[in-house]
């Protein structure tokens, strides 16, 4: 039997272009019927690599799969009055429109806030821009690099005296777009009180800088710049070592007599075995020092085998590991973390990462492999807009959709 | 006080560290009521009125319920039955020990949500490893693809496994809510925060999966389709301070003809090796090594007026000072509010990165001190008269 989905019943219109796809399939995941209204010639993501097998084209985009599964496709040129028009209608019975435009392109569509609200006060806009809709700096352009260069996120990272080093993953792009489904979630709770819609303005740049947690604490506590410490964590319980065949996480926030009992039955303590390490305060002046000894201790030890052995003694270390380890590890195995979704008109079925949370009683779900381009523009024109086939036909021809 | 989306929200909150307390920071900032289960001794992480704990805390309650005493787990309980959302990032065991799982809370209150942000889930051979941010990050492959061009793992100066966990965890209580709303019913949410940040890596998780191709340690190469320039460049050192960058990133041909515009069009830019997209990422060292030369000669914020002014993608390196100070942008939309602490005084906290028309989130106070909330809680919540909460206190299973 399948559970009901927990947004089900709620209708989402995605503008978005690359930089925020993924909050609306956040919303998706979880049940909404997510509309992706693209431009007839794709949307930009559909461009972006890496492509299955490497053979660019607008329907092998693993970017586009990645942040559209469980979407539906409509194609649709809000440049032309007769495609903004249909977009006005479709928003006349949905909850949600998320957008990525810079500002003030919506309003010259004829789709501003004003116009949306008017038509129907009960839809939220969720209007996700690189520095937000105002400010000095509101029609400046910026992609996730310079977004975390902005958001303080990118100068913390990699050895002093060296070039910081950029995170991994579109993190700007993809805290912006946990926030956007956040600020959509809180306005719809909130209209379940005032049955008014609201207008969200989401500032990429500010997503970034509040995904760190401890600059601006450091700098309001004691007006301090973080400074980049290799990979010492800026708690200083935190630094990579190298075992023999790999790297390791070491971390002293552990029992710390069992730690340094087993450091010891290796002959490796140093100095490590004298009561001030006791102390949590003097493990963080001493951090250095500390895990230069950790680190001869490690050496010779294979990692997964350091691994087993500390998180039996309930150390919290972990092993540094790449990225493919994720397909064969056995926690994210037994979970049935990894989904196979099936792309029937290739004839292969492909492993996409599964669910940030489970639900018990509504739970995350793959309800459809990411949509080819405009896959479905003509069921929803007929079927939420009653368009008569020759109407569909002449848009069509139009290039319209 | 306009009304806030969360208003009328209760949740009995018993995480610490990082990842949970982002989560139900969002929670408090937009309404709910955030009662926080402490304990009153050591580890104190850190001054609770200033810096990262105020940061972590704020516009939330305390009290510090002694949970190694069958009385404080009986507080803790009859707390829980006036709460909407209980939410903890323990391992998977300790609610259950203290009979505070899922199934007996909702046994006592049908429609409870119960949020469980452990590190690497309920279920599972590893359920009972031990994690934080920075382990957890180190097993899904963000530790070791920040590297230095060797290969050498090159620090994460922060912890995006606790703070995308956090709003993993803030995401979760409000669809829950929101269902709970139609349907009347809770539930509980399994949340490994392992699972969560390994959901954010992206596309790249799908080249490995489809195209079977191991990921290199990216660099600066762009990860949302070809540029170049792209990259960090240094510029000229600002009162002193040499460790001054701007990021830059360029696309498209018109953006590339728009870039060469701005900088002056120097020779080399003409050099038929810089011709096409493809040559420019082709031979980017040598283009890099060239746009140095200009960066080197402007400060970070020049390079960036420079080159924003020019249509083209760029900005500076903040530090912690350029962010929380001088940032021009963030200070014209009030992201550092200022809070009022009890000496009279302000300070400043991290703000909410989104304005909602009807009425934003507001930072309501400043984190309380552990046990703060003591008569709030146990008088006008369970309606513990004087006498009886002091016996509390003698018994030991309540700090005031």
């Amino acid at each position: 039997m399948t559970e009901p989905a927990a947004l089900a019943g709620l209708r989402v219109l995605d503008l978005t272009g690359h930089r925020a796809q993924l909050c609306a399939r956040l919303l998706a995941d979880m049940g909404a019927d997510v509309i992706k209204v693209e431009p007839p010639a794709g949307d930009d993501a559909r461009r972006i690599g890496p492509f299955l097998d490497d053979l660019p084209h607008l329907d092998r985009s693993l970017f586009f799969w990645f942040y559209n599964l469980n979407k539906r496709s409509l194609t649709l040129d809000l440049n032309h009055s007769r495609g903004a028009d249909i977009l006005l209608q479709l928003a006349r019975s949905a909850d949600v429109v998320i957008e990525s435009y810079a500002p003030g392109i919506l309003d010259r569509l004829g789709l501003g806030w004003d116009t949306l609200h008017r038509e129907n006060p009960a839809l939220v806009l969720c209007s996700i821009a690189p520095f937000g809709q105002t400010g000095p700096w509101r029609d400046f352009i910026a992609d996730d690099t310079v977004l975390t260069a902005l958001g303080g996120m990118l100068y913390i990272n990699g050895f002093p005296n060296h070039a910081p080093v950029r995170p991994l993953g579109l993190q700007a792009y993809h805290s912006a777009a946990y926030y956007g489904a956040i600020a959509v979630m809180l306005a719809l709770l909130a209209r379940d009180r005032t049955a008014e819609g609201q207008w969200i303005d989401l500032s990429m740049q500010e997503a970034t800088a509040a995904a760190t947690e401890h600059i601006a604490g450091a700098f309001f506590e004691r007006g301090e710049a973080e400074q980049r410490r290799g990979t010492l964590h800026w708690s200083r319980f935190f630094r990579v070592g190298k075992c023999r065949d790999g790297y390791i996480m070491h971390c002293t926030l552990g029992d710390w007599t069992s730690l340094i009992e087993w450091v010891k039955s290796d002959g490796k303590a140093g100095d490590l075995d004298s009561p001030d390490y006791q102390q949590v305060m003097y493990r963080y002046l001493m951090a250095e020092h500390l895990f230069d000894v950790l680190d001869d201790w490690v050496k010779d030890y294979p990692r997964d085998e350091l691994l087993e052995r500390a998180q039996l003694l309930r150390q919290p270390y972990a092993t540094v590991r790449p990225p493919e380890a994720l397909f064969d590890d056995d926690q994210l195995a037994a979970r049935g973390y990894f989904v196979e979704v099936e792309h029937r008109e290739l004839g292969r079925k492909f492993r996409y990462p599964g669910a940030p949370y489970v639900f018990n009683g509504t739970p995350w779900r793959v309800s459809r492999r990411p949509p080819l381009i405009g896959e479905h523009t003509g069921e929803i024109l007929r079927d939420e807009l009653s368009m008569a086939p020759q109407a569909l036909a002449a848009l069509f021809a139009e290039g319209v959709i | 006080m306009p009304a806030m989306p969360l208003d009328g929200v209760r949740v009995l909150d018993f995480t610490w560290v990082v990842a949970g307390p982002v989560a139900t920071r969002i929670l408090a900032d937009h309404g709910a009521e955030v009662i926080k289960v402490e304990r009153k001794e050591p580890p104190q992480l850190g001054n609770r009125k200033l810096g990262l704990q105020c940061d972590l805390n704020r516009g939330k309650l305390s009290v510090a319920l002694n949970m190694q005493h069958p009385r404080g787990v009986e507080l803790a309980h009859r707390l829980a039955a006036k709460c909407d959302v209980v939410i903890d990032n323990f391992s998977a065991r300790v609610m259950r020990s203290w009979g505070m799982d899922y199934e007996s809370l909702a046994a006592v209150k049908p429609d409870i949500i119960c949020i469980s942000m452990s590190g690497l889930g309920h279920t599972g051979p590893r359920s009972s490893y031990v994690s934080y941010g920075p382990t957890l990050q180190a097993l899904t492959g963000y530790t070791m693809l920040m590297a230095e061009p060797d290969g050498t793992p090159a620090g994460y100066g922060y912890s995006y496994a606790d703070t995308c966990g956090g709003y993993t965890g803030a995401l979760a209580a409000l669809i829950a809510l929101w269902n709970r709303h139609r349907t009347g019913r809770g539930q509980f949410v399994d949340l490994a925060q392992f699972e969560a940040v390994t959901s954010v890596i992206g596309p790249a998780l799908l080249d490995i999966a489809a195209n079977g191709r191991t990921q290199p340690a990216p660099g600066y190469n762009s990860q949302e389709g070809p540029a170049a320039p792209h990259g960090v460049y240094k510029c000229r050192p600002l009162d002193g301070d040499d460790d001054r960058w701007v990021a830059i990133a360029v696309r498209t041909g018109p953006e590339w003809r728009r870039f060469v515009t701005a900088i002056g069009s120097p020779s080399w830019a003409s050099d038929p090796q810089f011709r096409t997209l493809y040559l420019r990422m082709h031979n980017s060292a040598e283009l890099d090594a060239n746009v140095s030369l200009w960066t080197a000669e402007h400060s970070a914020e020049d390079a960036m007026a420079i080159l924003q002014r020019a249509g083209i993608a760029a900005g500076v390196v903040e530090n912690g000072i350029d962010l929380c100070a001088r940032d021009p942008q963030l200070k014209e939309r009030g992201f550092f509010p200022a809070v009022a602490t009890a000496r009279g005084t302000t300070t400043n906290v991290t703000g909410i990165p989104f304005k909602l028309s009807g009425g934003s989130g507001k930072v309501r106070s400043i984190a309380p001190e552990v046990g703060e909330n003591f008569d709030y809680v146990l008088g006008e919540l369970l309606g513990l008269g004087r006498a009886e909460r002091d016996e509390l206190v003698a018994a030991g299973a309540v700090w005031p």
